[in-house]
């Protein structure tokens, strides 16, 4: 479990912030002031109030920092000894460390800004010794985010190259994105599919490649159909229950026992029990165990020729 | 929320006097000269301690020293103030645009409150972003549960964590590790460390993890090795064999992605691969159904017909 701040030292963290932050932002309005610390404005109000009574010790004029915010705009004078920030945390160095192999996992061919992330990602381990490589990737590109996020704004058309997982193909399609969504860590684009005249959901990090099309926003069909309809069918797991566990999506996998999945696709069921390798028997429906089998003789008689 | 703001002016009025002062001032100097110490002497004492402790809570070192016989015995204190500030060295407008693209990178992601705090530091050095001077990303963290600060705060501690683990036959295993580091790949968080019970290198997956992840008392109770890279641990055994195999034109992308080679064959592409573990490598190939065809190492082969086999007989 992490561990929870108690309430003073969380608004200590952020009166110490505070003060070199308005610092480097002489003039900032409480509102905007209160948006970069994710408070209230009455809350910054009151944060301010209290800073306002801090200086050196003799609590003069002299001594207290000069803080002036009655105009609704915060300036800042006479605070010499808490101007710069606060040397970074090692959790918040670890978070810089991650964010920026992420950065530059997302440029693999920029040498410029990967010797700048190296130099930087140094010098912040060196800051609080830390010896472990910290790394991370991200399955979706961030070059490839940035232009649907910007398409989303900027209410354009897009033409992706999209990889369907299910059928193993690609298909170009004209798209007017909608939403960017994400469930269960998975980020899903929500668009009108021109090509198929339809409302269509797709994954970024199968979207191969994208570009604006030159055509504006067209009419979307009022009589845009959604996706095929659910169906349950039912399998049983013979062992490595974990991987069939993650794999079908279940709550639980008892072995030896038949268990109920819910799909859209016919053609993602019979994938997912050929790539159990075994451990995944399909019980039910019929037709679809029968179609199974058949594909598998159909692979066995290729080998036997191959 | 006044006994709230009561304490946070102390401890910030506590931290400008020992970071303004040139030598170690004595608890008697603090007591007398800083707003807020009030009471007894005990209660005084008390006040002092908890805040002390609160201040190194919050990162901030306080160093304790200047045992003066000539003037008194007693222990004076001080905050030095270049292990109070942020010092990155020089760096440019540049480095500024892409540290903050590292923090925002965890909006609405697990460390999202320690980078924010990270990213408003940054905006407080007084050097504008250039953000021109990097390309246009949107780079996003894959997303955990809130086990992921806690792993951090074990890392940083270096703390041994115990919790239970989800093993391949969805059994409850208890473990009890030495966190080294953690990384993200394929959509996933991992982390990795020196597993107590079996004296070796781990990797676990994080979304694995069962409940809450409990860290130990002790801090600085291990050494994390120079250089440790958990990837590095993570591929052992990966591209050890080397796999000849078919696939047909236009499908299978997955593993075409990953070919070491490829050689033509009319309808059908003949590709090289790297795999390690068998049982996953098959899965991966099963996948794509009629579309791939193994034809060395022959152990491979022989193990993907029998596999087919036994459906065959399953399903009929």
């Amino acid at each position: 479990m992490a561990k929870v701040k108690p309430a003073p030292i969380i608004h200590t963290e952020r009166l110490l912030a505070l003060v070199p932050y308005i610092s480097a932002h002489q003039g900032i309005a409480i509102a905007d002031l209160a948006k970069a610390f994710d408070v209230t404005t009455s809350q910054m109000s009151a944060d301010l109030t209290t800073l306002w009574m801090c200086g050196l010790p003799g609590y003069t004029a002299l001594e207290l920092m000069d803080l002036s915010f009655e105009s609704g705009f915060v300036t800042i004078r006479n605070a010499p000894t808490l101007k710069s920030p606060r040397t970074l945390s090692s959790e918040e160095i670890i978070s810089l460390l991650l964010g920026l192999d992420l950065v530059r996992e997302s440029l693999p061919n920029n040498e410029d800004i990967a010797s700048k992330v190296q130099t930087l990602s140094q010098r912040l381990s060196e800051k609080v010794g830390m010896n472990a490589t910290f790394r991370a990737a991200d399955p979706v590109s961030s070059a490839l985010r940035a232009q649907i996020e910007q398409s989303l704004h900027k209410q354009v058309n897009l033409e992706i190259s999209y990889h369907s997982l299910y059928s193993d193909n690609f298909t170009e399609r004209e798209i007017t994105p909608l939403e960017l969504r994400t469930e269960d860590g998975i980020e899903y684009l929500f668009a009108y599919c021109h090509s198929a005249c339809a409302f269509r959901v797709f994954r970024l990090e199968r979207i191969q490649s994208l570009k604006v099309s030159s055509n504006t926003h067209k009419v979307i069909s009022k009589e845009a159909s959604g996706e095929n309809a659910e169906f349950a069918s039912h399998i049983s797991i013979s062992s490595r229950a974990r991987l069939m566990k993650e794999r079908f999506g279940l709550d639980n996998a008892p072995v030896n026992e038949k268990v109920q999945i819910q799909s859209f696709s016919r053609q993602w069921i019979i994938r997912s029990v050929f790539a159990s390798s075994g451990s995944a028997v399909l019980l039910e429906p019929g037709d679809l165990a029968q179609e199974i089998a058949k594909k598998a003789q159909l692979i066995l008689d290729r080998y036997q020729a191959h | 929320m006044h006994t709230v703001s009561r304490k946070s002016e102390r401890l910030v009025n506590l931290t400008i006097a020992l970071l303004a002062t040139r030598r170690y001032l004595t608890k008697s100097e603090i007591f007398r000269s800083i707003e807020g110490y009030e009471g007894s002497d005990e209660s005084k004492e008390r006040m002092f301690e908890r805040d002390k402790d609160d201040l190194r809570s919050l990162g901030i070192e306080i160093e304790v020293g200047g045992f003066d016989p000539i003037f008194n015995d007693e222990a004076g204190y001080r905050i030095k103030p270049e292990s109070y500030a942020l010092d990155l060295g020089e760096i440019s407008g540049a480095d500024i645009a892409l540290l903050s693209l590292a923090a925002n990178a965890w909006n609405g992601q697990a460390l999202n409150a320690i980078a924010h705090s990270a990213l408003l530091k940054l905006k407080s050095i007084g050097i504008d972003s250039d953000i021109d001077a990097i390309p246009m990303l949107a780079p996003r963290m894959v997303s955990a549960g809130s086990e992921l600060v806690t792993v951090v705060e074990a890392i940083t501690t270096r703390s041994p964590i115990t919790f239970t683990y989800i093993g391949l036959d969805l059994e409850n295993q208890k473990r009890t590790l030495n966190p080294y580091a953690l990384a993200s790949r394929d959509g996933f968080w991992y982390f990795a460390g020196m597993d107590l019970d079996k004296g070796a290198i781990r990797t676990f997956r994080l979304d694995r993890v069962e409940g809450e992840i409990a860290v130990g008392k002790k801090n600085a109770s291990f050494e994390i090795p120079a250089g440790f890279d958990l990837f590095s641990h993570l591929d052992e055994g990966i591209s050890a064999k080397l796999a000849t195999i078919d696939i047909r034109k236009g499908k299978a992308f997955a593993l075409r992605k990953k070919a070491l080679s490829v050689v033509e064959k009319g309808e059908w592409d003949q590709i090289t691969i790297q795999y390690g573990d068998e049982s996953t490598f098959i899965d991966s190939l099963l996948w794509h159904l009629d579309d791939v065809v193994v034809i060395e190492p022959s152990e491979l082969r022989e193990s993907v017909v029998k596999i087919l086999s036994s459906m065959v007989v399953n399903h009929g």
